[in-house]
């Protein structure tokens, strides 16, 4: 059956959740929401009813978060809980019901992504569990893995860099390129950490869509059908020729050697 | 972070708690005017008045969209922007800050919605502890009676409406204040809060009041604020 973190919210029957949670985690321009924009139609062409939600969209906060952010001068433990509320808004007027319904839930990112940024700004990581403890446990959660090397010329090439997601607010300077990179070294170490914390099925985002299109296919059929995890995940991926350069990365994300290591 | 705990800033941090109706308000605005007139640099901090926040939780009530959990990490998050931009600078500053309503309010509040004791809890250890929460204690009856003449009715949430307790505003109303008054009582060991009597005339528990605050303040250092 369907468990959470450790809290279960008022009026939240757990047996009634028949549908399936996948969860799409990854840094910033990994190419997540590329992935879910072609994972949806191929979801729906086997029968399934999917629903696609993302972080910052509830009814709720997401104006707010919006208009605080603007200002830069939010406080980190507040950006923090009203990225928190926002969750709580989407989970249970979205990700519920469509769960109750029957659907495959693929959601671009989860509480992972607001624990790995709160905890590169120094918040205290059993606080943060604690407060994200009411979050259902996923059914599989899919990691776009990228080094920074390999992540820089993406975002250049894409979006250009962003204040947040370089985290000016942590690493003030004047030169972007250095504070992104800073940061995002920082926030990959904090994904590695939770890959194994959180049980991910890491994904070597490196290689092109289609291949990484491919692998997360399969990782979903597998989770979908309720099998346990691909170990080919887990471990170096003997792949078929498309795509071999960033395997090692792989290798080292995927290696758990923490029993027990949910508290 | 900073946990909960006993902060070694210079400033004071003085709040009151208790149920609608109670006279805590009017307990701290007299408690204000004193202290100013006695020259310390004193700042008034409300709950839920983050300016930042405030749209989505006016929102949010407005709309009916808040459930217990978003009911509770809106508060939360209220009270950190209030925490982190306000009350910490202040109380680093050597000033004595006034709380109408803390953690303890949230404490009751969201726990009779349904959150766990222990989650809500840790949600707010990252709350400084004042240097004393007076809790002003009164019955039911006599609370539901200040306020029901006071106003035209009450709104959804303060009703905690949500709850389904009753379809009747002012029998849920009861029922909910019923409730909180109950998780009060229960945390007056858990956080040593001080009782007052809030079925004293107003002048009276006043006077106790500024005796505690007195004895706190000795120790700390007087500001003098620009007339």
């Amino acid at each position: 059956m369907r468990e959470t973190y450790s809290v279960i919210l008022p009026k939240m029957n757990l047996a009634e959740l028949t549908g399936r949670l996948i969860v799409i985690e990854g840094t910033d321009g990994v190419g997540r929401s590329t992935q879910i924009k072609l994972l949806r139609p191929w979801l729906e062409q086997q029968g399934h009813a999917v629903l696609d939600t993302a972080l910052k969209r509830s009814q709720l906060a997401a104006r707010g978060i919006q208009q605080a952010k603007e200002g830069h001068t939010l406080g980190r433990i507040t950006l923090s809980l009203f990225y928190a509320t926002d969750f709580a808004d989407r989970l249970e007027n979205e990700i519920v019901p469509a769960l109750r319904a029957g659907f495959v839930v693929l959601t671009d990112r989860y509480i992972y992504s607001l624990m790995a940024r709160a905890i590169v700004r120094g918040l205290d990581p059993a606080w943060l569990h604690n407060v994200h403890s009411f979050a259902l446990k996923p059914d599989a959660t899919f990691y776009l893995r990228i080094g920074v090397d390999d992540l820089i010329p993406r975002v250049v090439f894409s979006s250009g860099f962003d204040y947040w997601e370089s985290g000016m607010d942590l690493y003030p300077s004047e030169d972007m390129y250095e504070s992104f990179r800073k940061y995002q070294t920082a926030l990959l170490a904090q994904f590695d950490k939770m890959a194994q914390e959180y049980d991910f099925t890491v994904i070597d985002a490196s290689p092109d869509i289609r291949t990484v299109f491919e692998r997360l296919r399969v990782g979903i059929s597998r989770a979908l059908k309720g099998e346990p995890r691909e170990p080919l995940f887990a471990a170096p991926v003997p792949e078929v020729g498309a795509e071999d350069s960033g395997s090692t990365e792989v290798a080292s994300a995927g290696k758990a050697d923490r029993p027990g290591a949910e508290s | 972070m900073k946990r909960y705990g006993e902060h070694r800033f210079p400033g004071k941090l003085f709040v009151v708690e208790g149920i609608d109706g109670s006279g805590k308000s009017t307990q701290l605005m007299l408690l204000h005017q004193w202290l100013q007139s006695e020259g310390y640099g004193v700042v008034f901090s409300e709950w839920n008045s983050s300016p930042l926040v405030r749209d989505t939780t006016r929102r949010g009530k407005k709309k009916q969209m808040l459930t217990p959990a978003t009911f509770s990490l809106i508060h939360a998050t209220d009270f950190a922007d209030r925490m982190e931009h306000n009350i910490i600078p202040l109380l680093k500053a050597g000033a004595v800050v006034l709380c109408d309503r803390y953690i303890y309010t949230a404490f009751a509040r969201d726990v009779v919605r349904g959150m766990e004791r222990k989650w809500v809890r840790e949600l707010y250890s990252f709350a400084v502890k004042p240097t004393a929460a007076f809790y002003f204690r009164v019955p039911l009856d006599v609370a539901m009676k200040r306020i029901l003449e006071g106003r035209s009715g009450v709104k959804f949430y303060e009703a905690g409406m949500d709850l389904g307790l009753n379809e009747d505003p002012e029998e849920s109303f009861h029922l909910f204040q019923g409730k909180i008054l109950e998780e009060y009582e229960s945390m007056i060991p858990e956080f040593d809060l001080m009782t007052v009597d809030a079925t004293l005339p107003i002048e009276d528990q006043q006077v106790q009041m500024r005796q505690i605050v007195k004895a706190k303040l000795t120790q700390a250092k007087r500001l003098r604020v620009a007339p």
